[in-house]
């Protein structure tokens, strides 16, 4: 159980040849001791990289590796205590089920009455008692993801678990029982955790905080709701949530002295917190919203100004609610709604808009405007 | 069109039937005949089998085949595999260690027994000469020992390059996931290669055991060019037998016969020693 943080962490494969590529761009990230967070990003953004680089599979080009404040940079994995999951499952299939959860202890030279009884209390916890003297190679990819991870967890003085992508093998319909059961056994040792994966369904239950990567940087470490609600940039705006924040470009007008975002003929009103941020003089702005935030009216609301036209495109069932495509009226820009399942409407049909101003974002050059 | 499958299979069933269904048949209805030239075949029944499981020839044969392949199985894996974990993963030294193996792998069996006879010579050969420098006196022709010993040399020279790519094609087949996650587990060097890199080599090892057993049993042109199956019989194998039977002893009966006993051998050994390998530390406890 220990806190983990990596300083100013850069890494460069291939370095001074052609293919030279920065996989991890000066990265800073605190992880608290005994915390669930996740590292999401899509393929290719370096969050496998930042894994190994600390659980010291790899060493980094530049920066720091530090646990509990001290400087292991330089040590082996075997020194480092920390457990990791690997996408597929590996299992040392010439020995049974519990001669893979006793490895790590019998490496380490624990004697085997201790042995007993700590894969006695991994066993009971991640319910592999049915199975502890079967051949791993007869289990299912699920149980031996299991398997990997008590071998992870087995150790009591193991500091952190890393999960690099653990549920790429096992078939969605088993992935909630293994998830719980993952979670369980990180809340039941307090182990500081992180679970790298591209899903963010995946990254928000598991974890507390969630870091997002891109093209090598961190972008934002946040809690899911927070992610949610304040992306910094435009890119974790789209990224999170399904579908993504409806990113509209807009210009900036002055209406009654306050600033306002301006998309074709159509005024939307901003939140106040944020009027003094605005310069009227920007370009390249663009305001967000929540599918699930815009209000969505039939009936046409007459002298309701906050309401904006547009037509509906397209009407997508989504088991319990439903997503319209629509096109706001004299421009082309498309506005997603998330409507309840059973709101009558048919493609082609007009329908009115509204954005509240609170759950507006607006961005200047992708980045997020906020009241200071 | 439930014969449609059939259809598809039949060119290979008819390559298969005329390539080995057809001569073995043949060979089966030879070994239950006499023939000798000049006489009208007739029938002897298991009489030709009774001859050769009697015989003390193919007896001695066989107990000097098993021996000589047991020899090359438990040097030629051994140190195949050991060759195969030195070789470089990646790099101009790849390229370059896999055409030196290749060599002997691309020379024929009578060469390699022709290129080893000349080694050999007594009168310029580079073997007798080098022994002569130590004070011993080495003779393929009248010394056992040295027959076989050479025999032995000959076919690890020219065989062991071949376990050693098809290990090394096994190892370089392994995820390197499984030996990162030996090293979190803080695995030794020896329990890395117990426990990841030998079970991972199970399906190539059987392959790579099954071939060299299969053909060092069959071992032929080496030892006939080298030593003619001298001196005396040392270095008469079952196929050097078995022709000798059939071609040189005119007895074609008696040679297929000894083909099928010879034929029945090899699968059942061969089967015996899969069914090993394939259950071989499968889900144990490990070491305690």
């Amino acid at each position: 159980m220990a806190e983990i943080e990596v300083r100013d962490i850069r890494h460069v494969y291939d370095a001074g040849t052609a293919d030279e590529t920065v996989a991890v761009d000066h990265v800073d990230l605190t992880l608290q001791d005994g915390s669930a967070n996740a590292l999401l990003g899509p393929s290719g953004c370096g969050k496998t990289t930042l894994l190994q680089i600390i659980s010291g599979l790899l060493q980094p080009t530049e920066g720091q590796v530090l646990i509990d404040g001290e400087d292991v940079t330089d040590q082996p994995p075997s020194e480092r205590d920390i457990a990791q999951v690997f996408q597929f499952p590996v299992i040392y299939d010439s020995m049974d089920v519990y001669g893979n959860l006793a490895f790590p202890l019998r490496n380490g030279g624990t004697p085997e009455n201790e042995i007993e009884e700590r894969v006695q209390k991994i066993a009971d916890l991640l319910e592999l008692n049915d199975i502890l003297h079967s051949s791993p190679s007869n289990l299912g990819p699920e149980l031996n993801q299991l398997v990997a991870l008590g071998r992870g967890i087995i150790r009591a003085d193991t500091s952190a678990i890393l999960f690099d992508e653990p549920m790429t093998d096992v078939e969605p319909a088993r992935k909630l029982t293994i998830r719980r059961r993952v979670k369980e056994a990180q809340q039941e040792f307090e182990i500081t955790a992180l679970y790298v994966t591209h899903d963010q369904h995946e990254a928000l239950t598991f974890a507390e905080q969630v870091a997002i990567m891109r093209d090598g940087h961190l972008v934002q470490y946040d809690s899911g709701e927070t992610l949610y609600q304040n992306p910094v940039n435009t890119f974790i705006g789209h990224f999170i949530g399904s579908p993504g924040m409806n990113l509209l470009d807009c210009g900036v007008t002055a209406n009654d002295e306050t600033p306002h975002a301006q998309i074709g003929p159509h005024t939307i009103a901003v939140s106040e917190d944020i009027h003094d941020e605005i310069d009227l003089s920007w370009t390249d702005c663009q305001i967000g919203i929540r599918p699930s935030s815009v209000t969505v009216q039939v009936a046409d609301p007459k002298e309701d100004t906050n309401y904006i036209p547009a037509t509906v495109d397209q009407v997508e069932m989504v088991g319990g609610y439903q997503i319209l495509t629509t096109r706001l009226d004299d421009t082309d820009v498309e506005v997603k709604a998330r409507v309840a399942h059973d709101f009558m409407i048919e493609e082609g049909a007009s329908i009115w808009l509204s954005f509240p101003p609170d759950t507006v974002q607006f961005f200047h050059e992708k980045q997020a405007v906020h009241a200071q | 069109m439930k014969q449609r499958p059939w259809l598809f299979l039949l060119p290979a069933l008819l390559l298969v039937s005329i390539s080995a269904f057809i001569p073995l048949m043949t060979v089966m209805n030879y070994s239950q005949l006499t023939l000798l030239p000049g006489t009208e075949p007739y029938f002897a029944g298991l009489e030709n089998f009774i001859a050769v499981l009697e015989d003390e020839g193919f007896r001695g044969a066989l107990q000097r085949q098993i021996v000589f392949s047991f020899l090359v199985l438990i040097t030629e894996i051994p140190l195949g595999l050991g060759l195969a974990l030195c070789m470089p993963k990646e790099g101009p030294g790849v390229g370059l260690s896999l055409v030196l193996l290749g060599i002997p792998l691309l020379i024929p069996w009578n060469v390699v027994g022709i290129i080893w006879r000349v080694f050999t010579r007594s009168d310029i050969g580079v073997l007798p000469a080098a022994f002569d420098w130590f004070g011993y006196s080495y003779s393929v022709s009248s010394n056992t020992f040295d027959a076989w010993w050479t025999v032995l040399a000959m076919d690890i020279w020219h065989w062991t390059p071949l376990v050693v790519l098809i290990c090394y094609a096994g190892i370089q087949a392994i995820p390197d996931e499984y030996y990162m996650a030996a090293k979190i587990d803080r695995a030794s060097p020896w329990k890395t290669f117990r426990y990841v890199t030998l079970p991972n080599l199970r399906g190539v090892l059987i392959i790579a055991v099954l071939l060299r057993l299969m053909d060092s049993f069959k071992i032929y042109a080496e030892p006939f060019v080298l030593t003619g199956g001298g001196p005396g019989s040392s270095t008469t194998f079952l196929s050097t037998y078995t022709s000798r039977m059939a071609i040189g002893g005119f007895q074609m009966g008696r040679g297929a016969a000894t083909s099928l006993i010879y034929f029945f051998i090899v699968i059942l050994i061969s089967f015996v020693i899969y069914i090993i390998m394939l259950n071989l530390g499968q889900g144990a406890g490990g070491d305690q």
